[in-house]
């Protein structure tokens, strides 16, 4: 048993933690805990149950290690049990039931002409610089939740986590095309609360 | 698809057509159409810095309580 080195790579380690080798566990969890709780807290938009995926992840993919075939990489494996775990948090935890972010959604007149101006159009890009940072990251948390779970699911991992929608399509089981559907629907209405958060109309 | 399109139009296409996937066809239909509306200039703007700004907003650090909470959670359970 050697020490795992910093420039191994996850299947690597992954096939040695799966071994029973538990320095090359403790070195996957060191990589991973900071990604897993940021996308947890994402996909859950509580703190405390964001704590929960966490620990729950790790122990499912520690028990489901000998499993792990290497089919996909170990991020993406890591990453379904995670937002799997979230999932199921959220249905857990009785929840008000909010409106949904429909009504962000971009308005055309009879000829699909955008219904408003360009610097209204424009607005929601200019969110960041006009809304102060703490009421911010409060008013995008609760967006995320408003989401539907399909929508908010392929939005966090795509855009958020930045994986590649070949990835997302993997991890959720769906095609390439209806992750792009899924994740441009969550755009179009987080950038139209964005726009309704600035005092402008989407 | 037909040549000249709308600003709906447009925006139904917007995420394949930065994503590289659209036909040809599609693709120089959106660019002729955005090249000379204003309004989807400026909606295209905004509908890319969406996910930047969300995910600036949201990039939660996992406190150290918490890195050392999993440690022990995990090791009790091995």
């Amino acid at each position: 048993m050697t020490a795992p080195a910093a420039d191994e790579d996850d299947e690597a380690l992954a096939a040695r933690a799966a071994a029973g080798e538990e320095p090359a566990f403790e070195e996957l969890v060191s990589r991973y805990q900071g990604r897993v709780y940021r996308l947890a807290c994402r996909l859950t938009a509580d703190e405390g149950d964001a704590k929960d995926v966490l620990q729950e992840t790790f122990l499912a993919a520690y028990r489901g290690l000998p499993a792990f075939r290497g089919d996909s990489r170990f991020s993406t494996w890591l990453y379904r049990i995670a937002t799997n775990a979230a999932l199921m948090q959220r249905r857990a935890r009785a929840r008000r039931p909010t409106e949904s972010l429909e009504v962000f959604l971009p308005r055309f007149d009879a000829d699909g002409v955008h219904a408003a101006e360009p610097p209204e159009l424009r607005a929601a890009s200019r969110a960041d610089e006009l809304l102060d940072r703490k009421l911010l990251a409060e008013k995008a948390r609760a967006g995320l939740d408003r989401l539907p779970d399909i929508y908010r699911e392929a939005f966090v991992l795509r855009d958020l986590e930045e994986m590649t929608t070949r990835e997302v399509a993997e991890l959720l089981g769906i095609d390439a095309a209806a992750v792009r559907q899924r994740v441009h629907r969550a755009r179009l209405m987080l950038r139209g609360y964005l726009s309704d958060l600035v005092g402008v109309k989407p | 698809m037909k040549a000249r399109i709308a600003c709906v139009d447009g925006v139904e296409m917007l995420m394949d057509y930065l994503e590289g996937t659209l036909p040809p066809p599609d693709r120089e239909a959106i660019e002729a159409h955005v090249s000379g509306c204003p309004r989807c200039v400026a909606f295209i703007e905004s509908y890319r810095q969406t996910p930047h700004i969300l995910r600036a907003a949201t990039a939660a650090a996992l406190p150290e309580d918490l890195a050392r909470s999993l440690r022990r959670f995990l090791a009790s359970r091995r």
